[in-house]
């Protein structure tokens, strides 16, 4: 039931850990569970092989087709792993925990998220790891609410349409604090993605795993770990060339707001290299300065909901 | 000490590295000439699933293109083969994660798809190339129907759609199996066009924000390009990773991965498919 458990590495398991981290390691890692028991032990295994963020895969919004008792059952079992952490939270404060959680939380009973904002605002100000559990959670809800979040951001006339990319709805998400998993491990033999991080986990190294969780071992993780560090340099390259492409596509966009500027600015006359490259820049930069404060109001926003909700608890 | 451990990692890479290496060379040798004894014993002990039964010896011979009186009892077993499976998945994706793609190969697989069943195939790789020579593809697909399935075989009438959206004109036929070709461009890049699109209605004060749900998005980017989700993507080459392929359709996608797509054999496809018709989606549960 705990969030964190104390304990070393043996020697065998220290050497290991050694010999690993001589590669590159994975700086985030994501686990789809079958089964939610045990994960305190798998958090303290990244810890010491300096991992520093993990997302774990914990309710997803389809289960919330399952019958009333276990839906129930479930958020039962929720209640009690968070009443936990706030009762550990000096523990965690010691090992410097972070915990986060992504989903849409509406869509839960309002004791719960009064719950959830506590455990988060309670462990916000750690920074050494930083643990992400996906609750009420799809990744197209994910990215829709994201969508939603740029429309509002257009309508609030912080941003213009033109202004949404790539990196701005990746900023939209729920998990724009972290950078994107490096690894996503899934277990008992599943192949598949079940809706979870999609967008995230486009360029990362997915392991599939045929042990089942209640017997995931530390060795079971550095084989994981192992698939990553052989993959990382083709990884890497697809995923740079995916950059120089986000790069293209922006300045094209740029390009096309210049475009317009020119013609509203201009009085018939072409415009010269240089008009354009002022106007490339004043175009580069003005989006850049919108696309800042509306993050700036959506991080208040986020805050506003998760400090909202803190207050009704405390009131309550 | 931490050179010690750096050259063991090395050393511990480079042992994995070798393993790769020799699987997929030991794979080779099985499938062409049978193997010296020596190869066979060293591979049943590194692949226990290599070893190609007598079954599935004949499903290679059947894979080979032959005279015109064989194509049409291959077209048959093909068929058989496909409705043999517990379920068929409707689009399967073919995912290229390999340098060099080979244009050949991959019309095989599209082409052995179709004969099996399967009534719409993706072909995708993360640089683009097959969408950049997306008229040598269906050239070396239309050479493959005739070569492995014979002159009726045009009765499939494949139609092979690119980004560009210049479908090909075709004659309508009861059954119509459908090629994509596509690109990163397809994956998050969609999403963001039609995220775009979104935000201009809703400047244009045609809709507000708060209307803006799953369904409408989705609904969304399958109007330019109406991909059904695929339920299963066979992933060829080493690299484990979706490399872009499709972010928002492949929520319940199967992954199953084959070593390589060169020379690659009907039964690897096969058993790709076998794999998928096995597996249980609980959604949910």
């Amino acid at each position: 039931m705990s969030w964190i458990r104390e304990g070393e590495l043996n020697l065998l398991e220290k050497i290991a850990s050694n010999v690993l981290k001589a590669g590159p390691m994975p700086k985030h890692v994501a686990f789809i569970m079958d089964g939610n028991r045990r994960f305190a032990q798998t958090l303290r295994w990244c810890k010491q092989l300096s991992i520093p963020e993990v997302t774990v895969y914990a309710f997803s919004i389809e289960n919330f087709k399952r019958t009333k008792e276990e839906v129930d059952g479930l958020l039962d079992l929720a209640r009690q792993k968070f009443e936990r952490l706030l009762e550990e939270r000096e523990n965690l404060e010691k090992h410097g925990v972070c915990i986060r959680v992504l989903g849409d939380l509406n869509m839960l009973p309002l004791d719960l998220q009064q719950l959830i904002a506590k455990a988060v605002l309670t462990t916000r100000t750690n920074n050494k790891c930083f643990l992400n559990v996906c609750f009420a959670y799809t990744s197209r809800y994910e990215i829709t609410n994201a969508v939603r979040e740029m429309a509002w951001g257009v309508e609030q006339g912080l941003i213009k349409a033109s202004d949404v990319s790539e990196a701005l709805l990746s900023e939209c998400l729920y998990s724009n604090n972290s950078p994107n998993p490096d690894l996503l491990i899934r277990t008992s033999g599943e192949v598949r993605l079940s809706d979870f991080l999609l967008w995230q986990t486009s360029h990362s190294c997915l392991v599939f795993q045929s042990v089942l969780w209640p017997e995931y071992t530390f060795w079971n993780l550095c084989e994981a770990i192992l698939q990553y560090q052989l993959n990382h340099k083709s990884i890497q390259k697809a995923r740079e060339l995916h950059r120089e492409e986000q790069a293209l596509q922006q300045l094209e966009a740029d390009r096309a707001c210049v475009a317009d500027l020119l013609q509203h600015q201009g009085n018939g006359k072409p415009a010269d290299a240089k008009r354009r490259q002022e106007a490339l820049h004043l175009c580069t930069v003005s989006r850049e300065a919108r696309v800042q404060d509306f993050l700036q109001a959506l991080k208040q926003k986020r805050n506003h909901f998760f400090s909202d909700l803190y207050g009704e608890a405390v009131s309550a | 000490m931490a050179l010690l451990y750096g050259l063991l990692w090395r050393l511990l890479l480079a042992l994995l590295r070798i393993k790769r290496a020799l699987m997929s060379w030991l794979r080779g040798r099985l499938r062409n000439r049978g193997g010296s004894l020596w190869e066979r014993m060293v591979a049943a002990l590194l692949l226990p699933a290599a070893l190609p039964t007598d079954s599935q010896k004949k499903l290679e011979q059947s894979s080979v293109s032959g005279s015109r009186a064989d194509t049409g009892s291959r077209r048959a077993q093909w068929l058989a083969d496909g409705k043999a499976l517990e379920k068929l998945p409707v689009h399967v994706g073919l995912m290229v994660a390999e340098e060099e793609p080979s244009f050949t190969d991959i019309a095989n697989l599209v082409v052995w798809c179709m004969a099996v069943g399967v009534s719409y195939v993706s072909v995708y790789d993360h640089h683009g190339i097959f969408q950049k020579n997306n008229s040598r593809l269906q050239e070396e697909i239309m050479r493959q129907q005739q070569n492995l399935l014979g002159l009726d075989g045009s009765k499939y009438n494949v139609e092979v759609l690119s980004n560009g959206g210049d479908e090909h004109q075709h004659c309508v036929v009861s059954c119509r199996p459908t090629v994509k070709v596509l690109s990163p461009e397809d994956g998050k890049h969609s999403i963001v066009q039609a995220a775009r699109k979104l935000c201009h209605a809703v400047e244009n004060k045609e809709r507000s924000s708060r209307d803006i749900n799953v369904s409408m998005l989705d609904v969304m980017l399958r109007e330019s390009k109406n991909i059904p989700d695929p339920e299963l993507v066979v992933k060829f080459g080493p690299v484990n990773s979706t490399l872009g392929f499709l972010p928002w359709h492949i929520r319940l996608t199967e992954f199953v991965s084959v070593p390589s797509h060169r020379n690659v054999l009907y039964e690897d496809l096969y058993g790709a498919l076998q794999r998928y018709g096995v597996c249980q989606q609980r959604l949910g549960q």
